[in-house]
């Protein structure tokens, strides 16, 4: 199997290698963008080389979100087989460090390509690094959101005079306008990916957040104290949902978007990488008035669960790569924030500060509406064990995703988890 | 049998030619390729993770000698049981049913003449050509939970639709059922083969003595073509023990723990943990079980077979 590997990676290398023979340098790049936001990359990708013909040229490929790409990523950083430049999430770095699959990236490096920490949120910045090293340069910040057909809630009285959804706040309150939905004639008040760890993961990381829940604690335990007991209320929210019918049942992606464009749902959590997806169908007349706002606060206090899509540069050991191509590589890196307002047409937030910051960004919907939420984001714990394709996504399907299902009793679930978790600490 | 023959019917001089020198380098440069190929390949990578199996190792790169650690932290490793037993389900599950529904299928296509029998050989082994990837999509739709296209007979029989890929106890048995479908082509092809090399001067004769179809089938078809029904079991038995793809894609994002098999144990400790020296622990251990499973089962209906 390792050698079947090899090969095939070699045979990949060999590929992208045969680039190498234009005087222009080829930065060969790869991403998970295979949503609604993955066309929006595309294009930019495209105006990049249009604007750097003769110089510089990106030659991408998107890879298989999760698991897929990061496995792929590791394995050919350890050969030496890895792209020039690839999308990776924060949430993640911690783990791709230890593994020691990404390349630092130096200051100076930074400074050549016309960039500066100081050009973006202090958090986000400080995410990317690893030991006060930086091993990654920001992109987005990305969440979930909570879509909403504006007719339907209209009808149920749930629509305020500004045209926002009203009365969502609180666990009961929201049950309750799921319920009035749902007689209007909703099949379900909400539809959810209900059939994947990763999508419950970040409702659920949000709902825990909104407690000021802690799922890693500062001294390395999961769940310590209350936080467990935080950990079953909000597992126990959206488990209701699914009980009383209000939401739909280990449903698939694809499927729990059908629901909400295909009107059969009033409203839909996901991220908001799905944003084209809604403006693209309403553009082609194929769907109702839609809108998107931070997702209500049903706890404490308002905060969603974020992650940050970073550029990376992989390590690539008996394989390094020229001081130019390093050098082209960040200047893509820093062309692509500097242009990251196109990417706000993905739903995403741009991490760059003078971008975020432009008066065209504070006017684009909906991001706008939503964008509030960058200020109350909480990010996965800084954690080998966390972030995308980690295994802490792991249990949330093998824990989070029956519970939430009813397959499993919340609080047995979240003592699992709590254990299988703690018993992966080394 | 017909290579003895010759050799014995060859003068004894004429014998010994057979081992000159130069034939004996033709035949080595003839064989030469394979067998660095092959010892490249498969022996060299074989005992390089056996080796690793005794290594406190990521997945490249140097580890250190940890002996029989490994294998100490497998036989304590509660996911290594649940992996091992969903592969042994998943092998009862698929193996002989596979093999009963190729042979019925074959026999059936069999006795279809001409263009009929091109036909529906062709329907039965469409299926095999296609990659996982596709089964995966097609049957993903098909059961799909909100709008699957089976969804209203299921309905019918459970009186809701039902996420067969999120049940637990419904999980292994369809995956298993499209397994069957999707490589039942190959065997069916096997079996087929086989019943074209019986001679019909036996069902001829055995027509003439009025023996019914029934008693045809088992005092001739199935004695007959019992030496590729040992084949087709022990290929079937094989490919199943490594069964991967279609759990891993069904249950991605599910239940994974509960579902996984052997190959997916492997695939997790060693590329998504990092953990090459484990991975190779339970590749070697996934091998024996293959070796000592094929080779007794192999043998044991063989032995029937002859008496």
């Amino acid at each position: 199997m390792k050698s079947f590997l090899k090969m095939a990676v070699l045979s990949a290398g060999l590929l992208s290698t045969t680039g190498l023979v234009h005087a222009q340098e080829v930065v060969t790049w790869w991403d998970f963008l295979g949503g609604g936001d993955g066309v929006r990359m595309k294009a930019l990708i495209e105006k990049f080389n249009a604007e750097n013909a003769g110089k510089i040229e990106i030659q991408g490929t998107t890879l298989e979100w999760g698991t897929p790409f990061y496995t792929k990523v590791q394995t050919s950083a350890a050969i030496g087989e890895g792209p020039d430049v690839m999308t990776y999430h924060l949430s993640r770095l911690p783990l791709g460090v230890s593994s020691g699959a990404l390349s630092e990236i130096t200051a100076d490096e930074i400074a050549a390509a016309g960039l500066a920490g100081s050009d973006y949120a202090d958090s986000n910045w400080k995410a990317a690094q690893v030991d006060g090293k930086q091993y990654a340069i920001p992109f987005d910040i990305h969440s979930i959101v909570l879509y909403y057909n504006k007719d339907m809630l209209k009808a149920a009285g749930l629509l305020g005079d500004n045209g926002l959804p009203t009365g969502l706040d609180g666990v009961d309150n929201f049950k309750a306008a799921l319920q009035k939905l749902k007689d209007g004639g909703a099949e379900y008040g909400v539809s959810i990916h209900s059939a994947a760890g990763d999508s419950q993961w970040r409702i659920f990381y949000s709902l825990l957040g909104q407690q000021d829940g802690q799922f890693l604690d500062a001294d390395g335990n999961f769940l310590s104290g209350d936080n467990l007991d935080k950990a079953v209320k909000a597992t126990t929210v959206v488990a209701d949902w699914v009980k009383d019918g209000l939401a739909p049942a280990a449903t698939e992606y694809p499927a729990s978007i059908a629901l909400f464009t295909g009107g059969k749902a009033a409203m839909h959590i996901n991220g908001v990488w799905e944003v084209p997806t809604m403006t693209d169908l309403n553009a082609k007349g194929e769907l109702f008035d839609w809108g998107a706002i931070a997702l209500p606060t049903f706890f404490d206090h308002p905060a969603t669960w974020a992650d940050s899509h970073a550029f990376a540069i992989p390590n690539r050991v008996g394989n390094e790569v020229s001081p130019e191509k390093r050098a082209a590589v960040l200047q893509v890196i820093a062309w692509m924030n500097k242009n990251s307002l196109a990417w706000a047409d993905a739903g995403h937030i741009p991490a760059y500060s003078p971008v975020r910051d432009s008066e065209e960004f504070k006017t684009k919907q909906p991001n706008a509406t939503y964008s509030v939420l960058a200020d109350t984001a909480v990010f996965d714990p800084s954690s080998v064990l966390a972030g995308v394709a980690s295994p802490v996504y792991d249990a949330a399907g093998n824990y989070l995703m029956p519970a939430v299902n009813g397959e499993i009793d919340p609080q047995s679930a979240m003592e699992q988890m709590r254990d299988d978790l703690q018993g992966q600490v080394e | 049998m017909s290579a003895a023959d010759t050799a014995a019917d060859v003068p004894l001089p004429a014998r010994k030619k057979r081992f000159n020198r130069n034939e004996v380098l033709a035949a080595l440069i003839f064989v030469l390729p394979f067998v660095v190929v092959y010892a490249v390949l498969f022996i060299y990578p074989t005992l390089q993770m056996i080796w690793l199996s005794f290594h406190k190792a990521p997945l490249i790169g140097p580890g250190t000698f940890i002996g029989f650690d490994n294998y100490l932290k497998l036989f304590k490793d509660k996911l290594f049981g649940v992996a091992l037993w969903n592969t042994v389900y998943f092998v009862i599950l698929t193996v002989v049913p596979a093999t009963m529904v190729a042979l019925a299928i074959a026999v059936g296509v069999n006795r279809l003449k001409g263009w009929m029998q091109s036909l529906i050989l062709a329907c039965f082994f469409i299926p095999y050509i296609l990659p996982v990837s596709v089964v995966f999509r097609v049957w993903g739709w098909m059961f799909d939970s909100q709008f699957g296209i089976l969804q209203p007979l299921i309905a019918l029989v459970a009186g809701d639709n039902v996420p067969v890929f999120r049940t637990l106890p419904l999980f292994m048995p369809t995956v298993a059922f499209i397994t069957v479908w999707w490589t039942i082509g190959f065997n069916i092809l096997l079996f087929i083969a086989g019943l074209r090399n019986i001679s019909p001067e036996i069902y001829e004769a055995a027509a003439l003595d009025g023996t019914p179809r029934w008693r045809q089938f088992t005092r001739i078809t199935w004695p007959l073509i019992w030496p590729i029904t040992v084949l087709v079991l022990t290929i079937q038995l094989i490919a199943q023990f490594k069964i991967f793809d279609q759990v891993y894609l069904f249950g991605n994002g599910g239940r994974s723990d509960a579902t996984m098999g052997l190959v997916q144990l492997i695939y997790r400790s060693a590329f998504q943990k990092n953990n090459g020296g484990y991975g190779a622990t339970v590749a070697v251990v996934l091998f024996l079980v293959i070796v000592v499973f094929s080779v007794l089962q192999f043998q044991m209906l063989r032995a029937r077979g002859n008496k």
